[in-house]
């Protein structure tokens, strides 16, 4: 511009004005780089808020997933020839092939997709029908029984190969985009220009005869166990006579000639009684239970953990009204037991040992939970192999998808037309289909995309009766070796153990953190001031992980180790204060005045020194008098009684009852009375009141407590009890520590922005700082103050290093101080890096940092909303 | 309380001799109160004081070398250490049943209490243990032999006991008629020999392994990208093929050199005896520092501990990271911080422009300023837990599957890495910048932006020239916080991209030198795992206080330096509104 001006003013007029007419518009550069930052700027800002707002929507889309129950992705149904009696059927975990095994031995196959016929095997029964069919819970291995009271094992499992992508048969027919078939075996596509072929093969053993008189075998079990080298295969059968059997068969494979030998050891479970119509027939993989079924309903338990002499162990009615038993089997893990009703339940029982058991072994059946009602008799059923879901289905054709944990019916399914007692069904391998097939080669075949059935909102927040509980719990434990564990998500136990650790850190922090600054803004030295506050400023940037360092490897032991002294202190270190302060009342008037200020607080450090030498000298004789001697074994209840630690408890709370009741009945009086004093004599019996009043107060809190602890109360159990190293004491004294300096600065900048003029105001009426301080700069920072109080807890309800390294982590839900806790941050920090992408688990972790973010966020607005109508309020005094 | 006062008055009037003694009621002065408000700070200064002074301290002396105590206990074995650190602790019944009833007795006029050191005794190897605790009713006799020489070895941790024998290339020697400064120079000449082989093998071979894996992997994404059976992919086997067989001969002529090097090392060797005469004989180039230690002047103790200082900072850990230096855990603080800051700064300046000098003041605004604010109180698990999810697995995954498919299934950007890291953590101090630099901006005057506006300039130029010039001193106070949050946060770090031991720098001699893909290590991630995860804690906890000294001394730094900025910035501008 300048330039502009000295043109105009240089050149000759004309020129002049015609530059400066030009110059007058801005010049392009100016305007597009304007427009530019304008555009950047804009987009830029809006982007970043954007972002800001994505996390929070990116955590909901994670987890939302979790609440839903999962769609159908196919639906087949087809017609397969020819009808035969059906007793079994099976499919490959790749949903390729399926099979149908007839009453005959006759096994064929077709191809699920598109219902194709593919080979017929034959298993050679001999000429006879099998009349009853038991099989593993792989479905591979079956056995089965004849009418000649024989049994034949037999293994049928598909065979999967992945071969090379040039390895198609030429003679190969294209099935569907995936597959291709030769006539017995289908090829699939897969990635990386490979071939996965897949077949079912059978090999049938000789019969063994099972049942002496011949009898039909009508029902029959089976399970194999034993190592590879060395199965051992186990079944129990019920003939025809009404004669139950556990038999046993041992291979063993003789080196030399390389031959296997099988034998069979039996033994006759007690008598079963006359004329019970036994309906189903169950036995555990151990070989150590065996579960009888009537049709009325009642289950005969055995114990067979001593082969050679079963026992009875319980009788129990699953159906105690008119209903049949139409069905039972077990869930996965065999730990719970699913029995169906002619009236559609379902009804779901678990085996647990409660103290109260009084039956044989000392286990119970247990109803456990009735699931979602069918309208017609139920006579399908498939457990899953993978985890705790269930298939049932009714006598009307409908299939019903369920999970037992989390007591849902994620799909309903319906065929045309209604099932019959012969009708199969089966839940693939991986939980993704269903097939169905009846006596007249009807197929249905549904393949759905289920994710996360194990997750509601009540698994995750409700108390959930997992397998071998005694009582619905609120428990997490995410992930262990095996199919046949139960994962426990239940967030509350983290929800709880966050607010145990919030808790007993503000309990020590506010304290502090408050009387500090209000100390720091309305007594402090200007020139301390200016040093103290840097530094607790600078505190809040310290690196959590050195404080976990700090509180688990030195903190805890040093506390572990006196525990009686550390607890000695809270209230040692008040006492010294006081009694520290009576005393200063008690000096000369004129050392009072020299000693004001700087020199005034420094003493204070030295009574605080006092106070922590006390605490450590008279650690232990404090445990002695109120512990017992031994402080961890009185939590543990071993020894004493609750009495000395009621006492303790009691004691503020009865000073302060005991400080109301005098200044209500006596305060005007005595105040007065301390008038008529002279100023060297009335400090002395100021505090010879408090000292009475502390004795008046013990004598109080000693009288409450042991009426309290007559009338059967021990502390023990609640807040405090068994102690563990690293515990919640240890968690609260660092995290407190930790969020000190937040509150500390907050609260001192809102007491600090209370104007002058106030406490001008108020001392030139005659009160002094404290009154000021108390009565009316503290009123006025009231919110302010509260504000940085619920910043403080935002911080410690998402801290993550410090309880991660000083909490032991144990999900547990007690408000026990010396107990170990779990919280939401450090389940994710664990977890996390083991979970998998798009589990459950990892969802799980991820409605874990919502649930963080939620809490932390609303805190944070509450306190942000109230601070700023603070700031206002304060602007306008 | 005031109505009380009222009330007071009242009466006073009455009497009106209690007028002068209204000064007597002691209890408006609140004394107690005051003693008990001033307590509390005295006490939070003295944590904070008391845990600084814990961590230098402990920091500060680790390197320091200490005396070796041999200590006789009463069942007539010997126990060499240095004294590690002393305790009270309260026996067992199974301990008191086994003393004497004196010793019995002394403990129970003690509270129970018995004192008791922990000795670093070294020969982890030997006797299977590092540490021990030594009872005081224990010890019969202390002594300070001179012959004793304090070993820290590549494997294997510390070794604490005299020099039995030398072997040098057979010649057998005492260290007698070696002396001490010749089995210091032997002992440097074969550290460079180790260094050496330590340099063909990470170094040269490293070379050679990488180029035979970029070969493959370029082989791998020809046959992606134009099938097995092209002809560009013929082309490109048959030349990698000549290539890589080049390459194996360099391997092998490099593997032979460095055997060379370590058949020749081997040969000179010296066998340790520990304070109850089991021998242990090492190659001398085990020896990382050797010193007796009870044998030192002052300054060769200063020598010692410079040395190790040296070492920590510039070396790599040694020892499942209980013992060596640190220099990658600083290396990747240092760059993922970096990063961060550069992520960070446009995006948060930008946005606060935006909130302050684009966006129409509302309660829009207002909402969105709330809300930026909280994020700031939003835990920092979470935004690890967002990184993972969204950074990692979501962009990163697609990365990969569009620009690195020859890599899959290992994943390349799919995983932690230093860049997602440092975004984890721009997102997570962006709210930091984000309010310092708002606060920066309010504070320049609205009369100058007006001013300049009048004289023409566009807004552009006005906050070019005008305000971001006023406000940088604030915006720069709002990065070196960021960086001191983001230094000392390890929660997120933990989920994406940090490790307890990265082979590779981010940052190194391959193309394209900057790799933002890799994992790294963190200066507080190393306090963690060295401190939780590793075999005995005990041993780890030295080098944990060293690094956590490092740490805070770089987050005091930092934080300093801002709180200068800061108050500068408060002084310019003392005359304008604030």
């Amino acid at each position: 511009m300048a330039i502009d001006a000295n043109d105009a003013s240089g050149g000759n007029g004309k020129t002049a004005i015609g530059i400066i007419r030009r110059r007058k518009a801005t010049s392009r550069a100016v305007i597009i780089s304007d427009k530019i930052a304008d555009w950047v700027i804009t987009v830029g800002g809006l982007m970043v808020i954007l972002a800001v707002f994505g996390i929070m929507v990116f955590l909901v889309q994670v987890a939302f997933p979790l609440f839903l129950n999962g769609d159908v992705q196919e639906s087949r149904d087809y017609v397969v020839s020819p009808p035969k009696e059906l007793i079994w059927v099976d499919a490959d975990e790749y949903l390729t092939i399926g099979i149908r095994i007839g009453d005959d031995g006759t096994v064929s196959s077709f191809h699920l997709d598109t219902g194709t016929k593919l080979q017929t095997l034959n298993l050679d029964f001999g000429g006879q029908r099998a009349i009853s069919v038991g099989a593993t819970s792989k479905r591979d291995n079956l056995a089965f029984g004849f009418e000649d009271g024989t049994v034949r094992f037999a293994v049928i499992a598909p065979k999967v190969e992945i071969l090379t992508g040039d390895s198609m048969p030429a003679s190969a027919q294209r099935l569907n985009d995936r597959d291709m078939t030769d006539g017995s075996a289908v090829y699939s596509q897969i990635p990386g220009n490979q071939l996965r072929r897949i077949t079912f093969e059978t090999k049938l053993e000789d019969p063994q005869k099972i049942s002496d008189e011949g009898a039909a075998i009508i029902a029959i079990d089976y399970r194999i166990g034993g190592t590879a080298e060395r199965p051992t295969r186990s079944f129990v059968t019920v003939d025809a006579n009404g004669i139950g059997r556990v038999s046993r068969t041992e291979t063993q494979f003789n080196l030399l000639t390389q031959e296997a030998t099988t034998r069979v050891g039996s033994s006759t479970l007690p008598e079963l009684p006359q004329g019970l119509r036994v309906s189903k027939l169950l036995m555990t993989s151990q070989a150590d239970q065996v579960y009888i079924a009537s049709e009325e309903g009642d289950i005969y338990r055995y114990d067979t953990r001593d082969f050679a002499k079963p026992r009875l162990a319980e009788t129990f009615n699953a159906f105690p009204g008119d209903e049949r038993l139409t069905l039972l089997a077990f869930l996965n893990g065999e730990q719970g037991l699913i029995a169906g009703g002619s009236d559609g339940a379902v009804r779901v029982f678990y085996r647990l040992q409660p103290p109260d058991a009084r039956t044989e072994d000392g286990y119970k059946l247990t109803l456990i939970r009735e699931m979602e009602s069918h309208s017609s008799p139920v006579i399908g059923f498939s457990a899953s192999q993978r985890n705790k879901t269930l298939v049932t289905m009714d006598l009307d054709g409908n299939v019903w998808f369920r999970h037992n944990t989390s007591d849902q019916t994620l799909l309903k399914l319906k065929r045309d037309g209604a099932s019959d007692e012969g009708t199969q069904l089966m839940l693939a391998p991986r939980n993704d289909a269903v097939l169905l097939v009846d006596g007249s080669g009807q197929v249905n075949f549904w393949t759905f995309y289920v994710p996360h059935p194990e997750t509601t909102a009540e698994t995750i927040f409700g108390k959930i009766w997992y397998e071998g509980y005694l009582q619905p719990t609120y428990t997490w434990q995410s992930s262990s070796g095996t199919d046949v564990f139960e994962p426990k998500f239940s967030l509350t136990p983290l929800i709880f153990g966050t607010l145990k650790a919030t808790v007993y850190s503000l309990l020590f922090a506010i304290p502090i953190a408050l009387l500090g600054a209000i100390y720091t803004s309305e007594f402090l030295h200007n020139r301390i001031r200016a040093t103290v506050k840097p530094v607790m400023e600078m505190m809040e940037s310290l690196p959590t992980v050195v404080l976990g360092f700090v509180a688990a490897l030195l903190l805890a032991p040093i506390v572990e180790t006196w525990i009686a002294a550390v607890l000695l202190a809270f209230g040692a270190l008040p006492l010294s204060l006081i009694a520290a302060a009576y005393i200063w009342q008690s000096l000369p008037s004129q050392l009072k005045l020299r000693l004001e200020g700087v020199p005034k607080f420094c003493l204070m450090f030295v009574v605080i020194g006092i106070g922590c030498y006390l605490a450590y000298s008279g650690g232990p004789m404090f445990e002695r008098i109120f512990f017992y001697g031994d402080l961890k074994a009185w939590t543990n209840g071993d020894i004493g009684t609750g009495l000395p630690f009621l006492f303790l408890a009691l004691f503020p709370l009865s000073f302060l009852a005991v400080a109301y009741v005098f200044r209500r009945l006596v305060g005007d009086r005595y105040r007065l009375m301390l008038r008529e004093f002279s100023a060297s004599q009335a400090p002395l019996v100021d505090g010879l009141r408090w000292l009475i009043m502390l004795l008046v107060s013990m004598v109080v809190s000693y009288i409450l407590a042991a009426a309290l602890t007559a009338a059967g109360y021990d502390p023990r159990g609640g807040v405090v009890d068994t102690y563990v190293q690293r515990n919640a004491l240890v968690v609260g004294f660092v995290m407190g520590f930790a969020i000190i300096p937040n509150i500390y600065t907050l609260a001192e900048d809102a007491l600090n922005s209370v104007p002058s003029s106030l406490r001008a105001a108020s001392l030139a009426a005659g009160a002094t700082p404290w009154q000021t301080a108390m009565w009316v700069v503290l009123p006025t920072a009231m919110s302010g103050v509260f504000a940085a109080v619920m910043i403080g807890m935002g911080r410690a309800v998402g801290e993550t290093m410090i309880v991660l390294m000083a909490a032991g982590n144990t999900p547990v839900l007690d408000w026990n101080i010396f107990n170990g806790l779990r919280t939401l941050s450090a389940n994710i920090a664990v977890e996390l890096p083991e979970a998998v992408q798009g589990g459950t688990l990892y969802r799980m972790l991820f409605l874990a940092a919502l649930s963080l973010f939620v809490m932390t966020f609303i805190i944070n607005t509450i306190a942000e909303i109230i601070r700023q109508r603070f700031r206002k309020r304060a602007f306008q005094l | 309380m005031t109505a009380t006062v009222e009330k007071d008055t009242i009466r006073s009037e009455a009497k009106p001799r209690s007028v002068r003694k209204y000064s007597a009621d002691i209890s408006a002065m609140g004394e107690p109160f005051l003693w008990g408000l001033g307590g509390a700070l005295a006490f939070g200064i003295i944590l904070i004081v008391g845990f600084l002074a814990l961590i230098f301290w402990n920091g500060f002396t680790t390197f320091w070398p200490k005396p070796i105590e041999v200590v006789t206990i009463t069942d007539g074995t010997r126990v060499a250490g240095e004294p590690f650190r002393s305790e009270q602790y309260r026996p067992g019944p199974e301990i008191l049943s086994g003393l004497t009833d004196d010793q019995r007795a002394e403990i129970v006029a003690d509270e129970g209490f018995v004192g008791r050191t922990l000795y670093r005794t070294g020969n982890y190897d030997v006797t299977g243990e590092d540490f021990r605790w030594v009872s005081n009713f224990q010890v019969t006799d202390r002594a300070y032999p001179k012959d004793f020489f304090f070993f820290e070895r590549q494997e294997w941790g510390a070794f604490v006991g005299t020099i039995a024998s030398i072997d040098l290339n057979g010649r057998k020697l005492s260290l007698e008629e070696l002396t001490l400064p010749g089995l210091e120079a032997e002992q440097e000449a074969a550290r460079d020999r180790f260094d050496e082989v330590h340099h063909i093998e990470r170094t040269d071979i490293g070379n050679v392994n990488h180029e035979i894996n970029e070969l493959r992997l370029d082989l791998r994404r020809a046959a992606l990208r134009h099938g097995e059976g092209s002809p560009e992919y013929q082309e490109l086997q048959q030349s990698n093929e000549a290539r890589i067989a080049e390459l194996q001969k360099d391997y092998l002529a490099l593997a032979n050199q460095a055997r060379a090097i370590k058949e020749e090392d081997r040969k000179y060797r010296i066998t340790l005896q520990t304070v109850n005469g089991e021998e242990k004989e090492i190659a001398i180039s085990q020896i990382v520092r050797f010193y007796a230690a009870n044998d030192l002047s002052f300054f060769e103790k200063v020598g010692v501990y410079l040395s190790r200082w040296g070492e920590f900072v510039s070396e790599e850990p040694r020892e499942a990271n209980t013992e060596g230096g640190i220099l990658p855990a600083i290396f990747g603080t240092v760059v993922m911080t970096m990063l961060m800051v550069i992520i960070v700064a446009p995006f948060g300046v930008i946005t606060a422009l935006y909130l302050r000098e684009y966006a129409k003041q509302g309660r829009l605004v207002t909402i969105v300023r709330i809300s930026v604010n909280n994020l700031a109180g939003v835990p920092s698990i979470v935004y690890g837990v967002f990184g993972v999810g969204f950074f990692a697995y979501m962009l990163g995954g697609s990365i990969d599957a569009l620009f690195y498919p020859e890599r899959l299934p290992s994943p390349t950007f799919g995983t932690g890495g230093i860049l997602w890291s440092a975004l984890t953590l721009a997102l997570l101090t962006v709210p930091v910048v984000i309010v310092a630099t708002e606060e920066a901006l309010s504070a320049v005057p609205r009369s100058m932006r007006e001013g300049s506006l009048a004289c023409g300039a566009s807004k552009w130029q006005t906050i070019k020239w005008i305000v971001l010039p006023r406000a940088m001193p604030g915006v720069m106070t709002g990065l070196i916080l960021a960086m001191a949050r983001g230094a000392g946060e390890v929660a997120p770090l933990m989920l994406i991209g940090v490790v307890k031991l990265a082979p590779e720098l981010p940052i190194d001699g391959f193309f394209p030198y900057v790799h933002l893909e890799r994992s790294f290590m963190h200066l507080g991630f190393h306090i963690f795992d060295v401190g939780f995860q590793s075999r005995n804690s005990e041993a780890g906890k030295p080098m944990v206080f060293v690094t956590t000294l490092l740490l805070i001394g770089l987050i005091v730094l930092m934080n300093s330096s801002a709180i200068y900025v800061r108050n500068r910035l408060k002084k310019k501008f003392a005359g304008s509104q604030f």
